[in-house]
């Protein structure tokens, strides 16, 4: 796409609304109970690490895609299949978005609407975005991330207004010690959502900035932590950890013990408003590193595979599973078996052959 | 004309006489060849005017002055061309076997005009006299001297109609293209203020003049403007809309990306934060571009009035537009698929109403949106005399009669009367007409899927407009992306002491870094990319790159 580049706010914007995206409406980390915050943040500095790992990558090969230096490391041969195996994964990721985001809709508000309607109407959306080009898609971003952070404000306003905020839910912390916190997070927290910021490595190269870019983005994913841990403390607080644990979407049980002299009451659409703006970017993120990647490896115009990736994400996320609860559970599993050789085994076996290589490569005296 | 050129272009060699040169194929020595070649050309039209006069005393030379009734001002014909011609005959030269010394006499000494030229060139006479220039032709001279006495009847300046102000000036644009030249030079009264006339149309050869400032407005802008009128080949340009059409970033967007004004202080106010003004003869709309979104809400008024006064204003306009935009396709989304959220005893309030009407909501504004158009395409093109009728019979018929009728709810009325009234609050009316056919994208998407339809109405809606460009400004600037000095006239309209140092968005573009003014690779290939080239300019994108990231 040439010398496309893109602006580090609009990156910024991008990360937050990808972080957020789903996991924001979701119980994330309850496995921890009470102390699901304290596994968030855990999880989130191991997803800095493993950040670093790919910023490390982006700054030796700055003009360079993940599939660009895959095969540049590891040769043609041995690099042109990881790299397909990355397009595969990140057309799985953007199909089980949608399926997460069509499905948590249909739960949330959408009762009678078919799954595939509501996911087809979305995908659509996407594709017309992507149509446009990846600039668009991060500068849209801009403005939705002002308008979640505006909806998340004013809810947290309406909640301490209406008096539902009970702080001692989150007491004691650490009540069974650090173990629990810390098999939550080796379980979920470092993988979902910021393992999935390898995602992040295709779109890095449109950086307007090699040096500031990498901290930019570090530090909107250190805020989307921060955003995270709090809602999810604010969702024990409300409701306690019990039901917060029950509940599948527990910011919607939240959101509506929101309650103003009888007239402001029940504003869980904003919820559902959130959650349709983080499934849509967190999806079409996913959606464009497919296409690029594609672009890259085929050597095709950018827009020719657009609406065939737009079926095919479509097909995936109708056929990967036959319920919600089959869907999770699968996800639970790819989450410690299948996605961590892509987001840890091969960059870290990258960075040593970069590593290596720099060393060996690195003029000497004499 | 053209063709009428090459045919006698084209004769011209046949006959061989490539000596006399294709150019002046019409005009002759010869006087009365000259003149019947100009009446063949014009079809012998009645309103071609030929006197033919004797000038110069006893040794007189044959002259004919040509010009078209209607178009030239009469007075000037007859006492400065012709009047002036014949009042001294001392003054030619003796010998009349020199016609191209009396010609340059007749410059020098006798006519009395402060515009007048030779040319020899068949077409711009012709030109020159359609445009109501008068010609002097002498027998034996190859060429003709324009005199230029352009008049004829003319709307006076008026208040624009199309877009008023309480306070503020009252002058507006009218048809000629020389009347609002001036009406804006009167404004700035500054050399920097620089002028450029070309013709677009094969047929009509109408005037199109272009404005700037000199070192306001962007080089590579200039340039741009100034390429892109040039590539217009269209036989007809009878509106500013023509041109518009044909320089436009990209057509398939309900969204205008030229501005366009009746009003002089609002095209020399954009002159001054470096914009180009485009003036097209026989319009009064002129127009301004760069445009970026937020141009389409500001008023000329917001400077005449107070400014936190002013800033309200401007956010009455914002608000009235996404009301104009999402107000029935939210009502329909709550009645029908939200409706936990609506308060309950109003709830119950419009479960009552609901009772009687037969249909659902969507179908219900649908009606009554269809019947607002209706009504509306109406009134606009009305003789006034019958416009009454039309708003008595619609405030009726929308009004009580559909309610009591029990076709539609009273609190759709409520909604759809909302609507319509914050259509007109924004103050251009092609960023109404944009909103209000985006309305009903969003009242399919609402009526459909509620509120998820909406929002991803909303996402594509801002996806769109984030790829439109004007002249290489993003549609959304100074808000996407980002600029912190742009803010200071956009949302807000701060005092002007504040404002001093503020920078506009067509400024801003000049040091807008590369990356943000292209927005995808394919974009550049669709709309010609504009370059930057100067080094100070990019001095200035470093600086401003660093400010932004704060």
């Amino acid at each position: 796409m040439g010398k496309v580049k893109i602006g580090l706010l609009q990156f910024f914007s991008i990360t937050i609304l990808f972080e957020l995206g789903t996991s924001l409406v979701v119980n994330l980390g309850m496995a921890a109970g009470r102390d699901a915050w304290l596994s968030i943040l855990i999880g989130s500095l191991a997803g800095l690490l493993m950040f670093s790992g790919y910023a490390y990558l982006y700054r030796k090969h700055p003009d360079l895609t993940f599939i660009g230096y895959t095969r540049k490391l590891l040769g043609k041969t041995a690099g042109t299949p990881v790299a397909l195996l990355y397009i595969i994964l990140y057309m799985n990721l953007s199909g089980r978005g949608l399926r997460d985001g069509s499905t948590m809709l249909a739960m949330a508000s959408m009762h009678n609407t078919p799954l595939f309607i509501l996911s087809m109407l979305m995908i659509l959306s996407s594709s017309y975005v992507l149509h446009k080009g990846t600039e668009v898609l991060t500068r849209t971003s801009l403005v939705f991330t002002t308008i979640v952070l505006m909806i998340g404000l004013f809810s947290m306003i309406l909640l301490i207004l209406s008096g539902s905020i009970n702080l001692q839910h989150l007491m004691p912390v650490l009540e069974n010690g650090l173990w629990p916190v810390m098999d939550s997070v080796v379980h979920q927290n470092y993988m979902f959502p910021f393992g999935e910021m390898i995602v992040f490595t295709m779109l890095m190269p449109y950086l307007s900035d090699v040096r500031k870019g990498p901290w930019v983005i570090a530090a909107a994913m250190l805020v989307s932590a921060l955003l995270l841990s709090a809602t999810i403390a604010l969702n024990i607080s409300v409701l306690g950890a019990d039901i917060a644990k029950r509940s599948q979407l527990p910011l919607m049980p939240t959101i509506s013990k929101i309650s103003i002299s009888d007239f402001i009451q029940r504003v869980d659409i904003f919820v559902v408003m959130v959650l349709i703006i983080g499934v849509f970017f967190k999806m079409s993120v996913f959606f464009s590193a497919a296409l690029i990647g594609i672009s890259e490896l085929f050597n095709l115009p950018y827009r020719r595979m657009l609406y065939p990736c737009t079926l095919i994400i479509l097909f995936t996320s109708m056929l990967d599973a036959r319920s919600f609860t089959e869907h999770l559970d699968e996800g639970g599993r790819l989450l410690y078996t299948v996605y961590p050789v892509f987001m840890i085994v091969i960059p870290v076996i990258l960075i040593i052959i970069t590593a290596v290589r720099s060393y060996f490569s690195a003029p000497r005296p004499g | 004309m053209s063709s009428g050129r090459r045919n006698m272009d084209s004769q011209a060699e046949a006959a061989g006489l490539t000596g006399r040169g294709g150019r002046t194929s019409g005009l002759t020595e010869d006087l009365d060849e000259t003149i019947l070649n100009i009446r063949t050309e014009l079809g012998e039209s009645p309103d071609l005017k030929v006197r033919r006069l004797q000038i110069g005393g006893e040794r007189s030379v044959q002259a004919a002055a040509i010009h078209i009734s209607g178009l030239a001002d009469p007075a000037a014909v007859n006492e400065f061309v012709i009047g002036s011609l014949l009042a001294e005959p001392q003054k030619l030269p003796e010998s009349a076997a020199n016609p191209a010394r009396i010609q340059a006499v007749l410059l020098d000494g006798i006519l009395e005009l402060g515009d007048a030229e030779v040319t020899d060139g068949w077409n711009d006479l012709l030109l020159a006299v359609l445009s109501g220039d008068t010609a002097v032709l002498i027998e034996g001279c190859m060429s003709a001297v324009l005199c230029d006495t352009k008049g004829g009847e003319s709307r006076s300046v008026e208040e624009s109609s199309s877009q008023m102000v309480v306070r503020g000036p009252k002058d507006g644009f009218v048809e000629s293209v020389a009347t609002n030249i001036s009406l804006i030079r009167r404004r700035i009264k500054s050399p920097k203020l620089r002028l450029e006339y070309t013709r677009v149309g094969t047929e009509t050869q109408t005037h199109v003049a272009m404005l700037y400032m000199k070192e306001l407005a962007g080089k590579d802008l200039v340039e741009e403007v100034r390429s892109r009128l040039n590539k217009i080949a269209i036989d007809e340009v009878l509106e500013s809309g023509f041109i518009e059409e044909l320089i436009q970033d990209k057509t398939f967007t309900p969204f205008p990306t030229i501005f366009n004004s009746e009003r002089p202080d609002v095209a020399a106010g954009n002159l001054l934060e470096g914009r180009v003004v485009i003036i097209i003869d026989g319009t009064p709309f002129v127009l301004i571009l760069p445009a970026v979104f937020t141009q389409f809400f500001q008023s000329a008024e917001d400077y005449s009035q107070r400014f936190d006064i002013a800033i309200l204003m401007r956010l009455v306009r914002y608000v009235s537009f996404i009301v104009l935009l999402l107000g029935p396709s939210v009502y329909i989304a709550l009645t029908t698929y939200h409706y936990e959220m609506i308060p309950t005893t109003l709830l119950i309030n419009l479960l009552s109403q609901r009772e009687t009407v037969p249909f659902p909501a969507f179908v219900e504004a649908l009606l009554m949106e269809g019947a607002f158009e209706i009504l509306r395409e109406a009134g606009v093109r009305m003789p006034r005399v019958i416009g009454q009728t039309v708003s008595v019979v619609g405030a009726l018929i929308l009004g009580s009669a559909v309610v009591e009728a029990g076709i539609i709810t009273p609190i759709m009325v409520i909604v759809i009367a909302l609507t319509g009234i914050a259509s007109f609050a924004i103050p251009s009316y092609n960023m109404a007409i944009a909103g209000r056919i985006i309305r009903f994208g969003f009242l399919l998407l609402g009526g459909m899927f509620g509120f998820y339809g909406i929002t991803l109405g909303l996402i594509v809606l801002v996806a769109h407009m984030n790829s439109l460009r004007s002249f290489g400004i993003p549609y959304l600037s100074p808000f996407v992306p980002l600029s912190v000095k742009g803010q200071k006239d956009t949302l807000l309209r701060l005092p002007l002491w504040l404002m001093k140092s503020g920078k506009t968005p067509a400024q801003l573009r000049k040091e807008m870094p590369d990356y943000k003014r292209v927005t995808t690779g394919h974009e550049a290939a669709l709309a010609p990319l504009i370059r930057n080239n100067d080094a100070a300019g990019r001095k200035q994108d470093r600086e401003d790159g660093r400010d932004e990231e704060k």
